[in-house]
């Protein structure tokens, strides 16, 4: 909202006070009671006829009053006025007072009510606007967050899922290493095991046929005399005489 | 000189099978005085004299590592001037003549060429013969079985 737009609405409010003040000071003059009289009826005359003068009382007042005093009725002009029905002036005059004012508020008071309401209200709709906005822009934060919260539910599942299944896979390579370890120390072993007792086997093997020959070597030589000796040589003689002997190329 | 031969012979199989004669007479820090008369004790009463000096020489001269293929190559110029061939036959046991002799003939008629007998007596054959004409190796020693029995069992 302008300070001019301020300014203008203060002068109409300003308006409708004066207004207002002016036609209750109407009323309050119209609406002077009459009076009755306590003295003589000339000294209420004159007292009437002076209010009238200084214009307390309207004419017609004046009149009903003086003739009344005058008749010795009192009772006209003492008669009370109709519960409902005003009196004519004051009909007229309050009417005017009425249309007056009417004027001056729909003039000057209905356009700066309307302009206020109309101010509130664009303000209201503003604020609600700025308050719908807000919701939306929180509900949208919201449901970005809670987005963002089954997002990361997600990820977080994911990532938990995908470290328990390399776990899983690493729990499996270690196994499969091992048990491949495992295997091939057996299988080195039994390697190991199959030399050595072949190693083993051709050493006694070995030693049995040393000792065997050397049992035989002493077998031969305690057996082997003279006679035997000359046996294997004529043996050879006869062989090699015959051409059945072999040579070999040294 | 057929006993020279056969004394030369010995001598260098002796040479061969006996590694401490052989370093003794091998060793160049060993004067050659000392060679020689290590040669004299062991040849002097037991072989010819022309034998001895032989040796004495060869030993002398710092030769004494080719004694061996020296005298094999002095008995078998000496049988081929003769037309033989030079047999060495190893035996536990000495041969008698007249082994010798169907030895001789009986390697002749296998090698058919005139043969000149070498014997050695070796007792580690323990028995039989085996006889090396040139590269030709006839082998009929209880040894060799042995050793062939060896290597069948191991």
């Amino acid at each position: 909202m302008t300070s001019r737009g301020l300014s203008r609405r203060t002068t109409g409010v300003r308006r409708l006070v004066v207004a207002g003040g002016l036609a209750v000071a109407a009323l309050g003059v119209l609406a002077t009671p009459a009076f009755a009289a306590t003295t003589t009826k000339d000294d209420a005359v004159k007292v009437v006829e002076d209010a009238q003068s200084s214009g307390a009382i309207a004419k017609q007042t004046e009149e009903c009053v003086v003739n009344a005093l005058k008749n010795d009725d009192a009772e006209r002009c003492q008669k009370a006025p109709s519960p409902i029905i005003p009196a004519g002036n004051e009909v007229l005059w309050g009417g005017l007072s009425f249309l007056v004012l009417l004027v001056v508020l729909w003039k000057f008071g209905l356009p700066a009510a309307t302009g206020m309401m109309t101010a509130r209200t664009e303000r209201i709709r503003n604020d609600l606007d700025t308050a719908e906005r807000a919701r939306t822009e929180a509900e949208t934060v919201l449901a970005e967050y809670r987005t963002q919260l089954a997002e990361s539910r997600t990820e977080a599942s994911r990532i938990i899922e995908e470290a328990r299944a390399q776990a899983e896979q690493v729990r499996r390579d270690l196994t499969a290493r091992a048990e491949a370890e495992s295997a091939d120390l057996r299988a080195r072993n039994v390697e190991q095991l199959q030399v050595e007792r072949d190693r083993v086997l051709g050493e006694l093997r070995g030693q049995v046929a040393s000792l065997a020959v050397e049992l035989a070597e002493k077998v031969v030589e305690s057996s082997l005399d003279r006679e035997a000796n000359l046996a294997l040589i004529e043996n050879y003689i006869n062989t090699v005489g015959s051409g059945n002997a072999s040579g070999s190329g040294s | 000189m057929g006993e020279i031969e056969d004394e030369l012979f010995r001598f260098a199989r002796t040479l061969e099978g006996n590694d401490e004669l052989r370093a003794v007479l091998t060793d160049a820090a060993v004067p050659a005085g000392r060679r020689q008369g290590v040669v004299q004790d062991l040849l002097g009463d037991k072989a010819s004299q022309v034998t001895t000096s032989l040796v004495s020489f060869v030993v002398g001269i710092g030769r004494a590592r080719d004694l061996p293929a020296i005298i094999d190559r002095l008995v078998e110029r000496a049988a081929a001037e003769k037309g033989r061939v030079v047999a060495e036959v190893r035996s536990a046991i000495p041969l008698s003549a007249d082994q010798q002799t169907r030895l001789a003939a009986a390697l002749g008629r296998a090698t058919g060429k005139q043969i000149e007998l070498k014997i050695v007596i070796d007792p580690s054959v323990l028995g039989g013969l085996i006889a090396q004409v040139g590269d030709t190796v006839i082998d009929g020693t209880v040894r060799t079985r042995l050793d062939q029995l060896r290597a069948q069992i191991g």
